[in-house]
């Protein structure tokens, strides 16, 4: 399922570059989804993000600067505002921790607070924490390749296995052909959307082409959304490993 | 003997000589013993439903848990045994009526909603051998064998859930490292309990499943054995604390659930705080009557006291005469609680104010309880309580001095 942590990875890490050799149109759906999530595996990142939560009566944003190691691990601290300054979320597969200088305690977020809003936007904890289960809980296949501004754009519908931790009764993801998730879309068990995350823009940036801004929206409510705009991202950069630790997440050394 | 044929009849007329009066007070007592006995059907009937499903819901008269279960019903305070070593132990002690189960503080989550629930890790057979809420399930089916996986989930939180039979939902819980274990689940069957609560927290699975997605192999959490008489579980739970040995806690469900246990003494004490208090209201009326009917007959008692009887016979004339009338009363009002618990027995209908009985535990439907010994508590209070109040009138009466109330005007 994407979560966070993909979005973060997708918006960061799905770059412009096909691997030259790949012959998109022999691919298969699975393949396709993998080649996605296998473009930015074992790479590593350093970005500054702003993220944008909306609600019909007010609308805040945060910045918050994130490294990303492979596919299971990653740091999210926040920047501004100034009152939320250091807290933090720290990834390691599934597992998940987090931290607010405020009560000075690092806290291992239990299964109970999975399905609750990660820092209070639309994306759940367990969104967050969850990166790769897309590829190896669902059967995927190619609903429909069209050919968009130049590139062809594949609709890929994945199916969760029965025993999937997964709530949706189908996820539909468009990808480029050039790795870019152009949307995600989730679906309940009677078919019906129920949450969408879109890429409003793509981008030049850390010498990639990657989704800028994506937005994820819930059907029943059309007025709440949760933006996440990539200021800027650093890829291939070389990170110690005490970076993804639990004294890093309460103690900065950056 | 003479003597008491004539304190009797003469008890008996006196009893007639104002015969308003008399019915005024029979219809007082009979009330009285009417309300003390019916009313204490209806509390004992409700009683019985909130063990009843209270029993039913935990269920189980005696239950065995690691020590520290109780306070953390985690998964990290599993039996020291494993399932197989459990179902030794019962074999070998021939007791049939067990199941041991996998229970965990869950989470459960639709496309729309998560809820806090409890998941049981449940064998089916043995839980229909033990009439546990899961086997009675009333949409879809019932659970098949260990690793089934399917759930069966109440009603009410299919509803909650926004869920409905043949739909996936995803549980999430902790293995024994503080890991998240998830699984998704098909639900293959709803159940209706008395109760919301139990409709709305409790999530029945495969034995097998959950001990799969837990990662805790062959452990269990709870061992839960069905007995014959929820009122009397002593020789059943000294049974099982032999056969199981040490470092587990075997306990039984007055124990378990100790709300449920203490409810049924404190009933055992109010029903007699009631029939007391009834009995006192009734208690004015009846001395009432009878300094009345002394007070009529002062010349009448002075004469006899005259003519030669004895104190102690005028005594016993007045005694004789309230015990007629409290025994008239009592078989009035015995009868009249007979005939209007009978015809209720099917069940009253509350469900107006159902929600507001769920608070405290009970259910929708109120079965009156009418019990001999409840029934045999009320006549006694009214006879023994009777005859002391109708002492004091007694006594005055028999210490008239004749001649003092022969003159009385």
């Amino acid at each position: 399922m994407t979560g966070m942590l993909r979005l973060l990875f997708s918006v960061i890490c799905f770059a412009a570059t096909i691997s030259a050799n790949a012959d998109s149109s022999s691919r298969d759906a699975e393949q396709i989804v993998r080649d996605a999530l296998d473009h930015w595996r074992g790479i590593s990142s350093h970005s500054e993000i702003t993220m944008t939560i909306h609600r019909p009566k007010w609308e805040r944003s945060m910045s918050m600067r994130s490294w990303t190691q492979g596919a299971k691990r990653s740091l999210v601290r926040v920047t501004e505002p100034r009152k939320d300054r250091g807290n933090g979320t720290l990834m390691d597969g599934n597992k998940m921790w987090t931290f607010s200088p405020k009560v000075n305690r690092v806290i291992k977020v239990p299964s109970s607070m999975m399905s609750q809003g990660w820092m209070g936007s639309d994306f759940s904890n367990k969104d967050v924490s969850h990166s790769d289960e897309i590829v190896e809980e669902f059967d995927h296949s190619i609903l429909s390749e069209t050919e968009v501004d130049g590139h062809t754009v594949y609709e890929i519908q994945s199916v969760p296995h029965e025993d999937a931790a997964v709530v949706w009764g189908k996820e539909v993801l468009e990808i480029r052909d050039d790795n870019v998730m152009i949307e995600q879309r989730f679906y309940d068990q009677d078919g019906a959307l129920v949450k969408s995350l879109r890429t409003l823009e793509i981008a030049q940036m850390g010498g990639r082409t990657i989704a800028v801004v994506q937005r994820m929206e819930k059907v029943a409510e059309p007025d709440e959304w949760t933006e996440i705009k990539v200021e800027s991202v650093e890829f291939d950069v070389e990170l110690s490993d005490n970076v993804f630790t639990l004294s890093n997440l309460r103690n900065p050394r950056d | 003997m003479r003597l008491l044929g004539i304190i009797t009849l003469l008890a008996w007329r006196n009893l007639w000589r104002n015969y308003r009066r008399t019915i005024i007070m029979l219809a007082a007592i009979s009330i009285g013993v009417w309300a003390m006995i019916f009313m204490t059907a209806l509390m004992r009937g409700m009683v019985n439903d909130m063990v009843k499903d209270g029993i039913e819901a935990l269920p189980g008269y005696v239950q065995i848990h690691h020590p520290n279960f109780r306070d953390d019903p985690s998964v990290s305070n599993l039996l020291p045994q494993t399932d197989a070593e459990i179902s030794a132990q019962f074999s070998s002690a021939k007791i049939d009526a067990w199941a041991s189960r996998v229970r965990v503080p869950a989470v459960i989550s639709s496309e729309y909603e998560s809820r806090g629930i409890t998941l049981f890790g449940v064998d089916p057979l043995q839980e229909q051998a033990i009439d546990a809420i899961g086997s009675l399930v009333t949409e879809g089916r019932a659970l098949q064998g260990v690793s089934d996986t399917g759930v069966v989930i109440g009603h009410k939180l299919a509803e909650k859930l926004d869920t409905e039979l043949g739909k996936r939902i995803v549980v999430m819980s902790q293995d024994p490292d503080n890991e998240i274990a998830d699984r998704g689940y098909r639900i293959v069957g709803l159940f209706e309990a008395g109760l919301a609560a139990y409709e709305e927290t409790m999530v029945f699975a495969g034995k097998s499943t959950v001990q799969d997605m837990l990662g805790i192999g062959d452990r269990v959490s709870e061992v839960a054995v069905l007995g014959t008489d929820y009122r009397d579980v002593d020789p059943l739970l000294n049974e099982i604390k032999a056969i199981t040995g040490g470092g587990v806690e075997v306990l039984p469900w007055q124990d378990l659930n100790a709300y449920l246990g203490s409810m049924l003494g404190v009933m055992d004490g109010f029903v007699l705080v009631w029939m007391i208090v009834v009995f006192l209201a009734l208690s004015f009326g009846l001395v009432n009557t009878l300094v009345m009917a002394v007070f009529e007959r002062v010349r009448e008692i002075g004469l006899m006291l005259a003519l030669g009887m004895r104190p102690s016979h005028i005594l016993g004339q007045i005694i004789v005469e309230s015990i007629m009338l409290l025994i008239i009363g009592l078989v009035l009002g015995n009868t009249l609680a007979y005939v209007s618990v009978v015809p209720l027995k099917g069940g009253i209908d509350i469900s107006l104010v159902a929600e507001g009985m769920e608070m405290f535990g009970a259910a929708s439907t109120l079965y009156p309880a009418l019990e001999f010994r409840d029934a045999v508590t009320a006549n006694v209070v009214v006879l023994f309580l009777g005859l002391l109040a109708s002492l004091s009138p007694a006594w005055r009466a028999s210490r008239y001095e004749p001649i003092e109330a022969i003159t009385k005007v």
